[in-house]
């Protein structure tokens, strides 16, 4: 009842924020339209020579992996953003101040922000299957669960980055290099060795050969889909402990409406 | 200023000599040490032995709260008082589970809150740093709504009484409109509605009529005391602003360095401080004699002379003595312009505490 009460808050509060920063939320979308343009124009000038890993010299690769970085991002960054933003305003302790605790908060919304973020990134995918004029399989069916495993790590990793904002504050530098990061998770091959049990690795994979092979979510190695699961749960697992122990100093210190 | 150190005097050997009065007891403890034993029937607060030290890299260490105990009963409003630094704001945050205490156990309704954190918090609210608790983007009304849900308050009644709090408040009209566009003074009270609005029976307010003009804090306070008399709820008010504690608090604790130095009834503490200091305005300077004589009968006296007219400060001890004054000036045949007497207010009490405790720490 309680979870129903705030999840509903939460949509209700996103939603209103959206609409509110439209200018923000749909200038953040073209410009990572605008660094897909880069990128697939680079690709196009140098297409004979390209032979890297998972993108494997294709469009539908560098979709696929953009399509997926990007809502990786938004995954990661708006939990730590959020944080970040909320100790500035000082409402982050009104939130600590839900009977529900604040990690119930916290993963409203991350739910929130998927759904949100869903709809504006599907377009981006059009936007840039348009543009190159490959046209991928978009299975909602498989697409979504797909993606929310995979995304799972990125929480994990959002989670680790909201908890050290809330005792280091500044660390927006550390946002930048985790993006380069996650570029780099989604570009190595899954065949090396170790790799599928990196954060977003083995998902990717898994959405590549949804989207670009057009396999069905039964007809994928259950295997595969029980190691993303796990690996996923293990770093979401990690990231709320991370957080935890995060909050723990915070509190200690007092300094969670420090900003 | 002597007459208030001497009062402070009186008042500590009323705080220990009063033997049926809880508060006195209480206080007194306080004062000078020892455990206490509270009751839980009528409480709604209890802090006990609480305490928070805060240590820097290099190693040094502040007592923020130390060893700090107070109990609300259920329905008061208590005024939580102290120079910047004394320890309140950190209190409020250990007692909300926004800072984790070092020691201390603290029970609300008679639960204990760190077994019940963070179900607890659905029976505690709070105003912590005035406008910046809102979403400056969102209309006064989401805002309520909002904060409200996460306490699971969200039923047509509910909703209701958020406009009643709403009217209450003179925000009516300002409903739909963005948290950023409201006056300094509207932001605060949309603040203190989103606390109330979760209707929990303990409402934290630290410094709620912060950045408010006169009209707009008489206001505030005129709606609080109506709240705190009508809806029965407890408040625990935290504020420099003294018209405030003395209008809507019943009881205040005074902090200073962390340690609660007062646990008084508001009316207690000022009748405690009140001197039978008067001023006598005089027609023309002082007759001759005049000052020798009232030496003699009043060791305060003090007598300033000038031409036009002459000033009388004296401060009595006894119920008589203000016939025997008014007889010594008859006798000299001194002309009264004006009789006033001294007022003491809440104000004067707590600078007079506070310097009082610095010196003696």
């Amino acid at each position: 009842m309680m979870m129903g009460s705030v999840l509903a808050a939460v949509f209700r509060r996103d939603w209103t924020m959206m609409k509110r920063y439209i200018v923000n939320s749909v200038s953040s979308l073209v410009s990572i339209y605008m660094i897909f343009i880069l990128i697939f124009a680079g690709l196009q000038s140098v297409s004979g020579y390209v032979k890297t890993g998972a993108l494997d010299g294709s469009f539908e690769g560098t979709i696929v992996g953009f399509f997926v970085w990007t809502f990786t991002i938004y995954a990661f960054s708006n939990l730590s953003w959020n944080l970040i933003n909320e100790a500035q305003t000082g409402t982050l302790e009104q939130l600590y101040l839900a009977p529900c605790g604040f990690k119930w908060v916290g993963a409203a919304t991350l739910m929130s922000d998927f759904v949100f973020s869903f709809i504006p990134i599907m377009l981006l995918l059009m936007a840039m299957m348009a543009t190159t004029g490959r046209w991928l399989k978009v299975d909602l069916v498989t697409l979504i669960p797909l993606l929310f495993i995979t995304l799972l790590g990125a929480y994990g990793v959002g989670f680790a980055l909201g908890g050290l904002a809330l005792v280091f504050k500044r660390i927006q530098a550390l946002f930048q290099i985790i993006q380069f990061v996650f570029i780099g998770l989604l570009v190595i091959p899954i065949r090396v060795p170790g790799v599928k049990y990196l954060p977003l690795a083995l998902g990717n994979d898994l959405i590549y050969r949804s989207m670009v092979d057009g396999v069905r979510l039964w007809r994928l190695p259950l295997g595969d889909i029980l190691t993303a699961v796990a690996v996923g749960a293990a770093y979401l697992a990690a990231g709320i402990a991370v957080f935890s122990w995060c909050e723990r100093i915070a509190k200690n210190r007092g300094l969670l409406g420090h900003y | 200023m002597l007459m208030l150190a001497s009062s402070i005097d009186v008042w500590k050997r009323c705080l220990v000599g009063r033997p049926d009065s809880r508060e006195g007891d209480a206080a007194a403890t306080i004062l000078f040490g020892g455990a206490r034993r509270l009751s839980t029937l009528d409480t709604a607060l209890q802090v006990q032995s609480l305490t928070k030290v805060f240590r820097d890299r290099g190693g040094v260490t502040v007592r923020a709260v130390d060893g700090v105990c107070f109990d609300v009963k259920r329905g008061e409003v208590l005024g939580l008082l102290g120079p910047n630094g004394a320890g309140k704001t950190t209190s409020i945050k250990c007692i909300l589970g926004l800072m984790r205490p070092d020691s201390g156990r603290i029970a609300l309704l008679g639960q204990d809150i760190q077994a019940a954190y963070p179900r607890i918090l659905g029976k505690m609210s709070a105003v912590l740093e005035g406008s910046r608790n809102l979403y400056w983007r969102m209309s006064v009304w989401e805002n309520v709504v909002f904060f409200a849900a996460l306490h699971g308050v969200r039923s047509r009644e509910d909703r209701e009484y958020f406009g009643h709090l709403l009217k209450l408040f003179a925000l009516e009209d300002k409903r739909h409109t963005e948290v950023r566009k409201l006056s300094q003074g509207m932001k605060q009270k949309a603040s203190v509605v989103c606390a109330l609005a979760r209707r929990t029976p303990l409402v934290f307010l630290d410094e709620p009529t912060l950045g408010l003009d006169v009209e707009t804090s008489l206001e505030l306070r005129s709606v609080l005391k109506q709240l705190a008399r009508d809806e029965e709820r407890t408040f625990v008010v935290s504020s420099h602003d003294m018209d405030v504690i003395q209008d809507v608090c019943g009881r205040v604790v005074i902090m200073s360095s962390g340690r609660v130095v007062v646990d008084d009834k508001v009316s207690h503490l000022m009748s405690l401080f009140r001197t039978k200091a008067y001023r006598i305005g005089l027609r023309g300077p002082a007759p001759q004699g005049l000052k020798e004589r009232l030496a003699q009968e009043f060791a305060s006296v003090q007598v300033t002379d000038g031409d036009a007219d002459s000033r009388v400060k004296v401060s009595l001890s006894e119920d008589g003595d203000i016939y025997r004054l008014m007889d010594i000036l008859r006798g000299a045949d001194a002309i009264i312009d004006e009789i006033t007497h001294e007022e003491v207010d809440l104000e004067k009490v707590y600078l007079e505490i506070v310097r009082e405790e610095r010196a003696r720490s």
